[in-house]
């Protein structure tokens, strides 16, 4: 499944040295949990042959896919609301980035 | 009237809070899922062509998870006197009637499965576990016990809930796996919003750990029961109920006293 479509937008100011973020168009992929207007910030997560996308990470608390207009690098603040839970991106020992739940 | 936020995660925290535990939104959500619905399933679905085995079965296991169901509605109930905060209790109205929801669309299921008498036959089929596990929640809502009974009540039974009735949705009839999807939609706000309120008590007062810790140990083994007898009358396979404390695990351990 593609995540979004990148709009890379150079002007914008790096977070650190990575450099500009990738900034993203949401579509509705039909997530019908949270209300209309948020439905665009969520996916279904679906198995095995799935991916996250730069913008994307999963809800360790409802495996809800959580997305963001920007590319996402640690240190930054998503919230899943189909359990209303507060998350933070953090890299992982093994090196890739991952939600966190901050209560 | 405010315009929303272009960007959701920019929003502060609090107001993130106050936001999702509102009536308001609650509304909006359930209302994307289960509008158009009738007793929980389309009324176009057809039903599916059970035998005698099959269907004593699944009335068996309908009638334990009204039993689950019910504990949630009066515990969650009773939890709204409780609750430390405006925010909170509001929600715990939304879960009242979530549960007040999932008891009557399972009711009505079983009552198309052909049980005329369905609360006399969820009292001929309840499990001594899950009746047990019943009576302890109520006793610490009774008391007054907020930690332990948002523990039992929306990590232990809702967490455990969520994984069997995933589990059985993938291998139930039509009608019923439209009624679990409904249900399942819903305590994915039930475990959040107890694992995240006992995040919260726990970085304040960390000592709770070991009341926590105790009240796993007293409840862990009723529920698990229950669920594998649910299990059996469903028919999962053994190499598929490793996935069934996974996601209460996985809370448990978030919440450090695994």
């Amino acid at each position: 499944m593609t995540p979004a479509e990148p709009l890379q937008e150079p002007s914008e100011p790096a977070a650190g040295s990575e450099g500009p973020r990738q900034r993203f168009v949401l579509d509705d992929q039909g997530f019908d949990e949270v209300p209309k207007k948020y439905r665009r910030f969520y996916r279904r997560w679906n198995g095995e042959g799935d991916s996250l996308g730069p913008n994307e990470a999963l809800c360790p608390v409802c495996k809800i896919v959580v997305r963001s207009t920007r590319e996402l690098r640690p240190g930054d603040r998503v919230y899943c609301m189909a359990c209303m839970t507060r998350l933070v991106i953090v890299r992982s020992a093994a090196g890739h980035l991952e939600a966190r739940v901050v209560y | 009237m405010a315009q929303e936020p272009l960007d959701l995660h920019a929003l502060d925290p609090e107001e993130f809070r106050e936001k999702v535990h509102s009536f308001e939104f609650w509304f909006e959500a359930v209302e994307g899922y289960l509008a158009g619905l009738e007793h929980g399933h389309r009324p176009q679905t057809p039903e599916a062509d059970l035998d005698e085995a099959e269907r004593e079965r699944l009335i068996t296991t309908l009638c334990n998870y009204c039993v689950g169901e019910t504990a949630a509605l009066e515990g969650a109930g009773g939890l709204i006197q409780i609750a430390p905060n405006r925010a909170t209790k509001v929600f715990l109205a939304t879960q009242t009637v979530d549960e007040g929801r999932h008891l009557e669309v399972l009711t009505h299921r079983l009552r198309e499965l052909g049980v005329s008498q369905p609360d006399a036959e969820i009292e001929m089929r309840a499990g001594r576990h899950l009746l047990e596990f019943k009576r302890k929640l109520l006793q610490l809502v009774r008391g007054r016990d907020w930690v332990a009974a948002i523990f039992a009540q929306n990590v232990i039974l809702e967490a455990m809930e969520f994984s069997v009735f995933h589990l059985h949705s993938q291998r139930a009839d039509p009608r019923t796996r439209e009624v679990l999807a409904g249900i399942i939609k819903d305590e994915r706000r039930h475990i959040g919003f107890g694992e995240n309120e006992l995040g919260r008590r726990l970085r304040e007062l960390p000592v709770l750990r070991e009341r926590l810790a105790a009240v796993r140990e007293e409840l862990d083994p009723l529920v698990l029961r229950s669920f594998e007898e649910a299990m059996d009358a469903i028919g999962a396979p053994r190499g598929e109920r490793a996935d069934l404390g996974r996601s209460y695990l996985a809370a448990v351990e978030r919440l450090g006293f695994a």
